[in-house]
């Protein structure tokens, strides 16, 4: 029951596919609502209160926030994608029990729907990205090694959205991830103001959370990198994402969808 | 080495679900070629049954070959083989008809030029070459209902176990289902189908068992079944051995 069941990457390819071939057929109307929500605040708070503020960490203040909105991108996108769009496909449209009676097994389900939303947040962060570059809120070439590290954080993100998403009986539970979860990510995550003028136990927890991993990352590499910091929260994101899939999503799927 | 095996075969078959038990020790073998019926009221076992061959639910106790090989050890392989037509309709209401059909082909490893012409030929044969590019939403029931069946084919299934294959359809989808069943039968396709309504057994079926509260209660063709017992129909077979009535 506990044994450890290695996905198949081939299969997990065969679920990306169907959701890609949906996704090109929704793109131009998915791809605006999540895609304006960082623009809002970056209008709203990068050039409204940012003009009273002078700089921080001597970064103007629109630079500042910018490469972490795109990071808030990456988590939204891979957040709606592994929760609502999951669980319609597993409990409403009952399309899972359908792909279940092909070979593809549950683990490679759980792995394919992981990979697709982390594509579909670096088709978003990515897409934020070009935006604020054109706005010339990118100070450093650097910015271009980006986009994998969006895709790992997208994957992080994911992990998360399936560990819940294979927990919970109904979709009502949903508000809880994202009131307690992913709001407080976003708010708290180090996008709006930098980390180290809090106390000790705040940056423990914030260092705790996939999203201030990947602002660090963003941040780093669109304002001049510090190498060993991206390798270091990368590693982190790495690491949370395997170990998460393997611990949650890919078990309880299993047990949920062939009982 | 799996040719020559029964399609499928269960020994002392048990499944439970939280201490419920579903199915209580069935025994039985359905050979290839044939058209197996599991006929019995809701909760007689017969969908979880199903479930343990498709692989939809874990095998209890006993033992469930299909095709030769125990299904708990070769997942795989076994759904590889299989087509399946579940009870409810679980279509992919985001893609279109023929879509639908592709995509499922895709599951199965076939993609290209292979897996449109398999789309085409099927489209043909549910008859829904007209509604290819519709929303499968679109669709009426028993239009529904051919196209769940033709891509349970998508991968020339030795095995096509169909659970309430016309269950809340009219008479007139109804009967284009049994059309288009009694087609794969004249092609000497191996299947299961589990049915409450005893004309469709009487129609389809070689073979069926009668199951009713997780047991199998009696078994044999059709019309040996109401000689047997004496009975006029299926229905007074099922009576007589139950005291109760198909319809609970």
């Amino acid at each position: 029951m506990g044994d450890l069941v290695l996905p198949s990457v081939r299969d997990a390819l065969r679920v990306w596919r169907r959701n890609a071939r949906v996704f090109s057929h929704v793109w131009k109307g998915a791809l605006l609502p999540l895609f304006l929500d960082p623009l809002f605040y970056l209008v709203s708070l990068g050039f409204g209160l940012g003009t009273y503020l002078a700089t921080v960490n001597g970064i103007p203040y629109r630079e500042f926030i910018a490469p972490g909105l795109c990071a808030s991108a990456v988590m939204w996108a891979a957040s709606f994608e592994t929760t609502w769009n999951t669980f319609y496909k597993m409990a409403e449209s009952r399309q899972y029990d359908a792909v279940l009676a092909t070979p593809v097994e549950p683990e490679d389900l759980v792995l394919g729907e992981l990979l697709w939303a982390a594509t579909r947040a670096l088709v978003y962060g990515t897409v934020f990205l070009l935006v604020v570059a054109l706005l010339g809120l990118v100070s450093s070439w650097w910015v271009i090694a980006l986009p994998p590290f969006l895709l790992l954080g997208g994957a992080c993100f994911a992990a998360c959205g399936l560990a819940y998403t294979s927990l919970i009986p109904k979709m009502d539970y949903y508000t809880f991830y994202f009131t307690l979860w992913v709001t407080p990510m976003f708010v708290f995550g180090g996008i709006f103001y930098p980390y180290d003028r809090l106390p000790d136990w705040a940056q423990a927890a914030a260092w705790l959370t996939p999203l201030y991993h990947l602002v660090n990352i963003s941040r780093d590499l669109a304002t001049g990198p510090d190498a060993l910091a991206v390798l270091g929260n990368a590693a982190w994101l790495l690491v949370a994402t395997v170990a998460l899939f393997f611990a949650i999503p890919a078990r309880v799927m299993r047990r949920r969808l062939v009982a | 080495m799996t040719g020559g095996a029964p399609a499928v075969r269960a020994r002392g078959l048990r499944k439970a679900y939280d201490g419920i038990v579903a199915v209580d020790g069935v025994d039985f073998t359905v050979q290839r070629g044939e058209c197996f019926g599991f006929l019995g009221p809701n909760g007689a076992g017969k969908t979880t049954t199903m479930k343990m061959i498709y692989g939809l639910a874990r095998v209890g106790d006993g033992s469930l070959e299909v095709l030769g090989l125990d299904v708990a050890s070769n997942r795989r392989a076994v759904k590889a083989r299989l087509g399946v037509v579940p009870q409810e309709d679980n279509l992919d209401r985001d893609l279109t008809v023929g879509e639908n059909l592709l995509v499922h082909a895709g599951y199965h490893g076939l993609a290209g030029p292979l897996a449109r012409a398999r789309r085409d030929e099927l489209l043909a044969f549910a008859d829904l070459e007209a509604r290819a590019d519709a929303d499968v939403r679109e669709l009426s029931g028993g239009m529904r209902q051919r196209l769940l069946i033709a891509r349970a084919l998508v991968n020339r299934p030795e095995l096509i176990v169909l659970d309430e294959p016309t269950t809340g359809l009219d008479p007139q989808a109804r009967r284009s289902v049994w059309n288009v069943l009694a087609g794969l039968r004249e092609q000497g396709v191996t299947f299961i189908l589990t049915t409450h309504y005893m004309e469709e057994a009487a129609r389809l079926c070689d073979r069926l068992v009668i199951m009713d509260r997780g047991h199998v209660v009696e078994e044999g063709p059709p019309a040996e079944l109401t000689a047997r017992h004496a009975q006029p129909d299926l229905e007074g077979v099922f009576l007589a051995l139950t005291g109760h009535g198909l319809d609970g």
